[in-house]
């Protein structure tokens, strides 16, 4: 009787559950409306000066203005963005290229050991002048700055990626005589490509990072120089609509890198092994079985 | 006569086998450099002589020593913007790890400021703060707020199960957990994060000395590239080697001795101080 009784209970508990998160966000949502309304205030009474600390409604009609209005936010986003992948897409190939080069290669390894940490004490984006200055104003020293600001991250990934392969498991491969072609595929992979993968990410942050700071110093077109206008001229509240628009997109990226890495580095997540296996054979079976 | 293990002829031998093909190596490099410039190969406004940016080293480090004043500018925002931004992460994350409820209102935050890019703040910074030190530390305090606020928080949070419950048998306070068991857990993730922190505050006050500054090494270098004084500027670059090896090695020698446990040999270190001392005391 009493085990009987006990059955309906987890049902009660997830029901309790559910309403706790709805009441969480609730509050969460609460917090910061609360923090809006008070900037808004704040700065309808006076405490804050609206030059330079804009009011949340004038940010969102600076959305609207930028956006729709005048859409000029268009033009300037595909110019970063653009440049940003171009960038990435170099400065991925470059890290991971020279990050196996080296990793593979022992003496090559112990000869720039001593440029790698120079270069990584370096503040890299602080070479944007000079490449600026080398290259000219336009896309190509913007392009350069990203890809040196980006290929850092890859190339310290890739490297320690290769080089922490676990010996023992590397000891089996041998005793098993396995072709180099095959502890590459097999052993050192599957290690490496989750740790280059953080990399990447860490990359495509940066490389945004660094487009901005091309965009300050060449101040011609891109979302950076779009800020730093506004700013000039002390329009505030559009520079933060810019500023916001930037923190959208950033998420998007971490989302989007994220999805990237569920499918690249499928065997790190849960069930992924299961989910290519299954996808593999579907396609092996396919046309016998359709 | 030395024999084979004395300490001169392993150091001799150290340079011969080690130091020296790095050497050889470098000046090959410099040398080839140099020889690509004279015959016209590379453009010599673009990439100047070694021989030059030797030059110029002399004149900003030496000669002149126009170069001083800008670098401690410098070193001090980013030592400044740093520690500001270290102890309110710190902060935040220490009483995160404390309360759930606090943790639960202040990680959205943290994680809208993580994804925006910091330096996209820089010209709304200065003009808050103005053309002095003080935008550059405030952009560097909060670009390296977010890789300590997490490394610190998931240090603190991520503890051994098994450990806390011998803590909580053992009948330890809450004091006594936070203080001999999560902070110390916490430390080596801590120190990972700050070590980031430091390289992006550097980053953050160079960057703000680019977009609107009067002094700095920031501002001398973009003032070098676009007279297109590419020797001078190169040397200047030099200097911000210099502070991030600087502030990389502070922060080095600092795990080193408080994260003294996670290193073998600075752990027998200890343990044999403490021996000592208390061989001492008997």
């Amino acid at each position: 009787m009493a085990v009987q009784d006990a059955i309906p209970a987890p049902q009660a508990v997830e029901d309790t559950a559910g309403t706790v998160r709805r009441k969480r966000i609730l509050r969460h949502a609460g917090i910061f409306l609360t923090l809006i309304l008070m900037w808004e205030f704040g700065s309808r009474i006076g405490w804050l000066d609206p030059l330079f600390y804009p009011r949340p409604s004038n940010i969102m009609r600076s959305f609207w203005l930028i956006y729709f209005q005048n859409g000029n936010v268009w033009y300037h986003l595909y110019a970063t963005m653009s440049l940003v992948f171009l960038g990435w897409i170099g400065g991925s190939i470059l890290g991971i290229g020279l990050g196996s080069l080296v990793g593979f290669n022992s003496v090559l390894r112990r000869f720039l050991k001593p440029y790698v940490i120079v270069l990584e004490a370096t503040p890299r984006i602080a070479v944007a002048p000079l490449l600026i200055a080398a290259l000219g104003f336009g896309a190509s020293s913007k392009i350069a700055i990203i890809v040196l600001v980006c290929f850092f991250a890859p190339f310290i990934n890739t490297l320690s990626g290769v080089m922490n392969v676990d010996e023992d498991r590397l000891e089996l491969f041998r005793s098993m005589r396995a072709s180099k072609m095959q502890v590459l595929r097999k052993l050192v992979l599957p290690d490496a490509v989750p740790i280059i993968m953080a990399g990447e990410r860490l990359a495509l942050t940066a490389a945004l990072s660094g487009a901005l700071v091309a965009e300050f110093i060449q101040r011609d077109e891109g979302i950076g120089s779009l800020i730093l206008v506004y700013t000039r001229n002390l329009n505030m509240a559009s520079a933060f609509a810019c500023i916001f628009t930037l923190t959208i997109l950033g998420f998007l990226i971490f989302k989007g890198m994220e999805k990237i890495d569920f499918y690249v580095a499928f065997w790190k997540y849960e069930g992924g092994r299961e989910r290519v296996s299954a996808k593999r054979r579907a396609a092996m079976e396919g046309p016998d079985h359709a | 006569m030395h024999n084979k293990n004395s300490p001169a002829t392993f150091w001799v031998f150290e340079f011969i086998f080690r130091v020296l093909p790095h050497l050889v190596l470098f000046a090959v490099l410099i040398w080839l450099w140099e020889l690509a410039v004279a015959t016209g190969f590379i453009t010599s406004i673009i990439i100047p002589r070694p021989s030059k940016i030797g030059g110029a080293i002399v004149e900003l480090y030496i000669t002149k020593g126009t170069i001083y004043r800008h670098f401690f500018i410098t070193l001090t925002e980013a030592v400044v913007g740093f520690l500001i931004g270290a102890t309110i992460a710190i902060s935040l994350a220490v009483s995160s790890s404390l309360s759930e409820t606090f943790k639960r209102y202040v990680i959205p935050y943290a994680i809208v400021l993580n994804v925006t890019p910091g330096i996209a703040l820089t010209p709304v910074i200065i003009a808050w703060f103005g053309y002095g030190m003080g935008s550059k530390i405030a952009l560097a305090a909060i670009i390296s707020f977010f890789p300590i606020f997490v490394n610190t928080l998931t240090g603190l949070v991520q503890v051994d199960e098994d450990r806390e419950e011998l803590f909580q048998s053992l009948g330890a306070t809450n004091y006594q957990v936070f203080r001999k068991f999560r902070v110390p857990a916490a430390l080596p993730l801590m120190f990972a994060g700050l070590k980031i922190g430091l390289t992006t505050a550097l980053i953050g006050a160079v960057v703000a000395e680019f977009a609107q500054a009067t002094d700095g090494v920031g501002v001398l270098m973009s003032r070098f590239s676009f007279q297109l004084n590419m020797a001078a500027s190169l040397a200047t670059l030099m200097s911000m080697t210099t502070i991030g090896l600087i502030l990389f090695y502070t922060m080095e020698f600092l795990d080193d001795r408080i994260v003294f446990w996670r290193r073998e040999n600075r752990r027998a270190a200890a343990s044999r101080a403490r021996a000592r001392a208390w061989k001492n005391q008997l």
